[in-house]
């Protein structure tokens, strides 16, 4: 049995200086669990789509330089597709997609594992055109998704290391 | 979404205002009530222009506005302002956060068949 559910909460942080968007979320896994997660296709494909369809496309290399695509059935207009850059199990996954730098870091905070994804933009206006991708897609998606799991927590994200 | 692009000017100064401390200091302030610059240089040990150039870039923003006393020029906050910008952002939020969402029913599901 997991343990007792508690309100799931995506922390967001708008860094504009440095035109870097950033999430925090703390998950009941372990970091390997959650890195491979985001590594394996046969994974991906069932928790990458908010709609919480499979993907129809979900093609990983997983080596720097490799390429990595995601198509969701609901977009397929949108892939989300780019470049892995640093591949550091069980802690670190960096790539570039679509213009920007995108990193996960994982951290292991007494048995729970914190998790931080930045999304590091160009430019100021860069980052409006993530978060107004952000305004398109989710608001037909917030009518369509009122499902939660609601088993995460929102941690702080300029917590200390 | 046009409602967004209309906005996406006001944003930009808005973002721009909120990215320092001392402006943010001084909404949080301005969040307990209206203040003038008189009022605003005591907390913050600031000198009066430096003050007003802050009061005039959150002013620009459309994140504070002047009191009805021209001559004293109290400024209180402008609170649709604030709303607009989480509302902009909220749906991005909501769109990872379900996402994170998923992953975590994933990685529940793996450990239960483990187990």
């Amino acid at each position: 049995m997991p343990a007792q559910p508690h309100t799931a909460e995506t922390r967001l942080e708008i860094d504009r200086s440095a035109h870097t968007i950033r999430m925090a979320r703390v998950f009941d896994a372990p970091r390997a669990a959650i890195f491979a997660a985001w590594t394996q296709p046969e994974q991906v494909t069932c928790w990458w789509d908010p709609a919480g369809e499979p993907l129809t496309t979900c093609e990983i290399d997983l080596r720097p330089g490799g390429a990595f695509r995601f198509v969701s059935k609901g977009r397929p207009d949108m892939p989300f597709s780019g470049v892995y850059s640093e591949i550091a199990p069980p802690d670190r996954l960096i790539f570039e997609a679509m213009g920007a730098t995108g990193r996960v870091v994982l951290r292991d905070v007494a048995g729970e594992t914190h998790m931080v994804v930045e999304i590091q933009c160009r430019s100021a206006e860069h980052l409006d055109q993530f978060l107004e991708m952000g305004v398109q897609t989710g608001t037909s998606q917030t009518l369509d998704n009122l499902v939660a799991y609601a088993r995460g927590r929102s941690i702080a994200i300029d917590e200390p290391a | 979404m046009a409602i967004q692009h209309r906005h996406s000017e006001q944003l930009n100064s808005a973002f721009y205002a909120l990215s320092d401390p001392t402006r943010r200091a001084i909404l949080a302030r301005l969040a307990s009530g209206e203040a003038s610059v008189s009022q605003l240089m005591e907390p913050f040990e600031l000198s009066q222009p430096t003050i007003s150039k802050h009061l005039k870039v959150l002013e620009h923003a459309g994140l504070i506005e002047g009191g009805r006393d021209a001559q004293r020029r109290p400024r209180k906050l402008a609170p649709l302002a604030m709303k607009d910008i989480a509302d902009w952002i909220e749906p991005f939020r909501q769109q990872w956060d379900t996402r994170f969402n998923n992953l975590d029913a994933h990685l529940a599901h793996i450990k239960n068949q483990e187990t």
